[in-house]
């Protein structure tokens, strides 16, 4: 019997101080500290009692949101890429090599607002050189054109990687049709022309990173093993003499819907049918109630309990899965109802019943006991997310490229427990509005 | 909130029976593993069942996965399904079900808070099953929507992965996916359903597994409640011996699609039970560690060329958990390598075959430079400290532990690993890998144009959107594109699409 080697010692103790009560704490229950440094990078650290694990994240304000000019979607996810390229001093090869000898999971993921770099590995001592060569490559990140060339197409090799899943597609077609001028309107993959012209885009590319890869327009998020005056002398030694980039974005105001739209594609294969009905919604905010109250409605009226669920799904067994999804964006976004279908002729019925549903969100009042449950949910949910090092930091890089600050999640349960029935209501009336809708169909030839 | 989550994940082999120590005292009894986490707010279940797939009766593909999700993802005596999911939704419960070959888990993490309502629903579902009509017609029709219809037109990737494994498994227990075939699946009664439960729900089948801050009471209170069924136990099933390729047999899966999905692979003769294990895992880590930047595949086809998003190798069966690390509880007596090409522009499909099986010679013929032999291993030690982090992993890690007869599999490989030589790794690839021998599954258009290049040997050049490539990737790509393979017209089988999953292996090649 081995029982002291590196690996219990690594998982003995990983329990986490999350709440044993969750109903009686804040649900985001740990001490953090925030710093800024004088070129405006902002440091979130998040010391855990909970031995060797660190997650050291790099959250760049860099999204879709920021392609706001023709023929650059997708250019975000792009320079991602690019940002694995290395430095002069610690060229890709050296880069790689430092990575495979830490033995850290280490990746990066573009999002509509933000492009989260992240490398969560073992061993304090360690955390010298993470700082060091993560500095490095986001200050004095090198490429050529021909590395940028070669890349390139690897892009086009991830679109073809979900090729064949029509859910992208019908994502894709959704923000196509719903947004007229904001970012939005397309994916973080970005259009296929645009992908295919990245080669061509190496001037860009150097215009994109003095932009967006700034000390003020990024943060660094921090979790576990770690003193926090210790990260900060390293964080200060290696990030201090970055320069401001001062760029202003200024993203595309997204007029108001005026009338119902709709879409259709046809699968070129054999699929379940796919339906999603969109409505234009609110921004995240930790201060107003419209987010969090569609929050709470989504769930109240689509979630696995709720009356629609069980009839469309377990009862008549018209749809395979049915949910909604509403995730929390910097701009306003789309609250969209979601159903796999499980034959092409009952799509209209599908589509009928939901809009049913939605009539009856403006109509009827919540029972309060029902809307106890869905915030009871919503806690517990986001409570287990929190049992490890990297689910908190994973979790909360989220939060943090929305507010900047980790107590924007107990703001907003906060803003949870303001709902009421007749709040949620109200903002059914207010934006569930078929002028506000936007529908999306996607089928194909094998599921009469 | 968390879903009821089914997932019949991908397959694959091996041969060679292991000797499982399951630490069960008695065979026809319970056994349970436990994991006590002092201190944490949440409890982990985690039911292992002691048979998969593989044990399918003949002709009733599937049975194992329908009955295993009429558990978990229907009503039990007492509630309806409906009831169920309104009763864990206010905390955000659900219970998930994985199945494999030779054995399938059952699932749910739940808030202390929360523990004795969520146990007392948890145990009726799995001891009490309602069996209801309803809910059978639900999930059959799920069961074949999936092999009809999502696997053949919407996951490529996937897809490929299952040719490959009816290519390897033909005649073969292990043969037919997890949710069964078309034929099969149809044929299946409520009354097949409720008596294969019987059959198979026996204490012997069983191991419970518990993890995290539970009372100290539960374990007794769990097994008590299991001590309900019936004692006895599935014998182990024995094997045939896995059909080893003889030269490249190639299926062709024909389909109108943008892009080329291709696996390969074929079966090895080790599991993490045996010594060259280690040596063979920082052979395959260096080759291709999935979705990391060491892979060599990854390197070569990916960053060096920018043919597609990435190249991967497995020495046993790999279904990706929590991020990219290896998930836990697909445990087999058999095992293979296999690599996965993921996919690629059309036009470059040729190319990339040839330039994958081109490093595989190399590799075989040279083994790993000591560098990347010493970096790889250091890379491993650090990487296998992350892959037990959630209660539920730790659990898993401890269970397969049991499985292959170690402690504590993770903690032995950080002393195994780093005794590893440079030699025994050379020697266990020289022993175990192989690249004249393969299967390769391949889904494309245009499949019978593939089918004569193939066959053909015809070159296979590409071009680049960089017009200065460095003249050492243009100097190899000559090579590459001319790198012959050994193909010849009987072993390529080019099927449409649409008629993979009626039946066990693969359809009739078509004339």
């Amino acid at each position: 019997m081995r029982r002291h080697t590196s690996l219990q010692l690594v998982c003995g103790l990983l329990v986490l101080c999350f709440p044993l009560l969750i109903q009686a704490a804040e649900i985001f229950p740990y001490a953090y500290k925030i710093e800024q440094l004088e070129n405006g990078l902002k440091v979130v650290s998040i010391p855990l009692e909970n031995p060797h694990i660190i997650s050291f994240y790099t959250i760049v304000r860099s999204g879709s949101r920021n392609e706001i000019e023709p023929g650059k979607s997708g250019f975000a996810h792009f320079f991602e890429h690019m940002m694995f390229k290395g430095t002069k001093t610690v060229p890709r090869e050296a880069y790689d090599e430092y990575l495979t000898r830490l033995g850290a999971g280490t990746n990066g993921y573009t999002t509509d607002d933000f492009t989260c770099y992240f490398t969560v590995f073992a061993g304090q001592e360690n955390l010298e050189e993470v700082v060091r060569t993560e500095a490095d490559r986001f200050i004095n990140l090198y490429y050529d054109e021909e590395m940028l060339k070669t890349e390139a197409p690897v892009i086009e090799g991830e679109y073809y990687a979900s090729a064949s899943n029509p859910a992208r597609r019908i994502h894709e077609l959704m923000r196509d049709t719903a947004f007229e001028l904001h970012s939005y309107k397309h994916t973080t993959l970005g259009y296929l022309k645009d992908i295919q012209d990245m080669p061509n885009q190496f001037a860009y590319s150097q215009i994109y990173n003095k932009r967006f890869y700034a000390p003020d327009n990024i943060i660094l998020l921090v979790v576990g093993d770690f003193a926090h005056d210790s990260l900060m002398a390293l964080v200060k030694q290696h990030y201090g003499g970055w320069k401001k980039s001062d760029y202003t974005l200024v993203t595309p105001v997204e007029p108001p819907q005026k009338a119902p739209k709709r879409a259709h594609y046809d699968w070129p294969s054999v699929t379940l049918p796919l339906l999603a009905i969109g409505f234009r919604g609110p921004a995240y905010s930790g201060n107003e109630l419209d987010k969090a109250a569609l929050d709470l409605l989504a769930q109240t009226f689509f979630s696995r309990s709720a009356p629609l669920y069980q009839k469309l799904v377990i009862e008549e067994q018209k749809c395979a899965s049915f949910y909604a999804s509403f995730p929390d964006r910097r701009d306003p976004y789309l609250l969209t109802f979601n159903a796999v279908v499980k034959q092409n002729k009952e799509l209209d019925y599908v589509e009928e019943e939901i809009f049913k549903e939605i009539e009856r969100a403006q109509q009827d009042l919540v029972q309060d006991k029902f809307l106890a449950e869905v915030k009871s949910n919503i806690k517990y949910s986001f409570a287990e997310a929190l049992g490890t090092t990297d689910g908190v930091a994973g979790s909360l890089a989220f939060y943090i490229s929305l507010a900047e600050d980790p107590g924007t999640i107990n703001q907003l349960f906060a803003l949870y427990e303001r709902v009421t029935p007749q709040v949620m209501r109200d903002m059914a009336k207010k934006y569930f509005t078929r002028a506000n809708s936007t529908v999306v169909t996607l089928s194909g030839g094998g599921s009469q | 909130m968390r879903k009821i989550i089914i997932l019949f994940t991908v397959v694959v082999f091996g041969c060679g029976l292991l000797s499982i120590s399951c630490a069960r005292r008695n065979p026809d009894r319970l056994s349970t593993e436990l994991l006590p986490v002092e201190g944490s707010p949440l409890v982990g279940f985690r039911i292992m069942l002691h048979f998969g797939s593989a044990h399918d009766p003949e002709g009733q593909e599937g049975i194992g996965a329908l009955m295993l999700s009429m558990l978990a993802a229907a009503g039990s005596r007492s509630m309806t399904f409906q009831e169920i999911t309104q009763a864990f939704y206010p905390m955000a419960a659900g219970v998930g079900l994985q199945m494999d070959k030779e054995m399938a888990t059952i699932t749910g993490t739940i808030h202390m808070d929360n523990l004795e309502p969520y146990y007392a629903i948890f145990k009726t579902m799995l001891l009490e099953p309602g069996f209801r009509e309803e809910d059978f017609i639900r999930l059959k029709t799920n069961q074949l929507d999936f092999l009809e219809k999502t696997l053949v037109g919407n996951l490529d990737e996937q897809f490929g992965k299952e040719i490959l494994n009816n290519m390897m498994y033909e005649g073969h227990p292990y043969g037919h996916n997890e949710n069964g075939t078309l034929e099969s699946v149809r044929g299946l009664s409520l009354a097949d359903v409720k008596d294969y439960y019987t059959k198979r729900f026996q204490q012997g089948n069983i191991t419970i597994g518990l993890v995290g801050g539970y009372p100290a009471d539960l374990p007794d209170r769990v097994r008590e409640d299991f001590a309900v069924l019936p004692e006895g136990h599935v014998p182990q099933l024995m094997l045939p011996a896995q059909r080893k390729p003889e030269g490249l047999e190639i299926v062709v899966a024909d389909k109108q699609t943008p892009a080329t999905a291709i696996s390969m692979g074929f079966p090895v003769s080790l599991s993490r039970a045996d010594d060259d294990f280690f040596a063979l895992w920082i052979a395959g880590s260096y080759f291709g560690e999935h979705r990391q930047h060491l892979s060599h595949l990854f390197q070569k086809i990916r960053e060096e060329r920018g043919q597609n998003y990435g190249d991967y190798a497995y020495i046993e069966h790999f279904i990706q958990g929590r991020d990219k690390f290896p998930d836990t509880n697909y445990c087999r007596q058999q095992q293979y390598f296999s690599i996965w090409i993921r996919p690629l522009a059309n036009s470059n499909r040729h190319f990339v075959l040839r330039q994958a099986l081109r490093e595989l010679k190399i590799l075989v013929d040279e083994g790993i430079p000591e560098e990347r032999f010493l970096l790889t291993r250091q890379y491993l030690l650090n990487y296998t400290r992350l892959y037990a982090q959630t209660l539920q992993e730790r659990l898993g890690w401890q269970m397969d532990s049991q499985y292959y007869g170690h402690d504590d599999f993770l903690a032995e490989a950080q002393e195994r690993l780093a005794a590893v030589t440079l030699e025994e790794v050379n020697a266990a690839i020289r022993k175990h890998l192989n690249y004249e021998n393969l299967y390769i599954a391949v889904i494309t258009q245009n499949a019978q144009t593939f089918q004569e290049v193939l066959v053909a040997n015809t070159p296979s050049p590409i071009t680049y959107a960089n017009p200065n490539m460095p003249k050492e990737i243009l100097d190899e790509d000559l090579l590459i594109q001319g790198f012959p393979l050994d193909v010849i017209p009987e072993k390529v089988r080019v099927v449409p699409a649409s008629g993979f999953f009626l039946g066990k292996g693969i359809p009739e090649v078509r004339k």
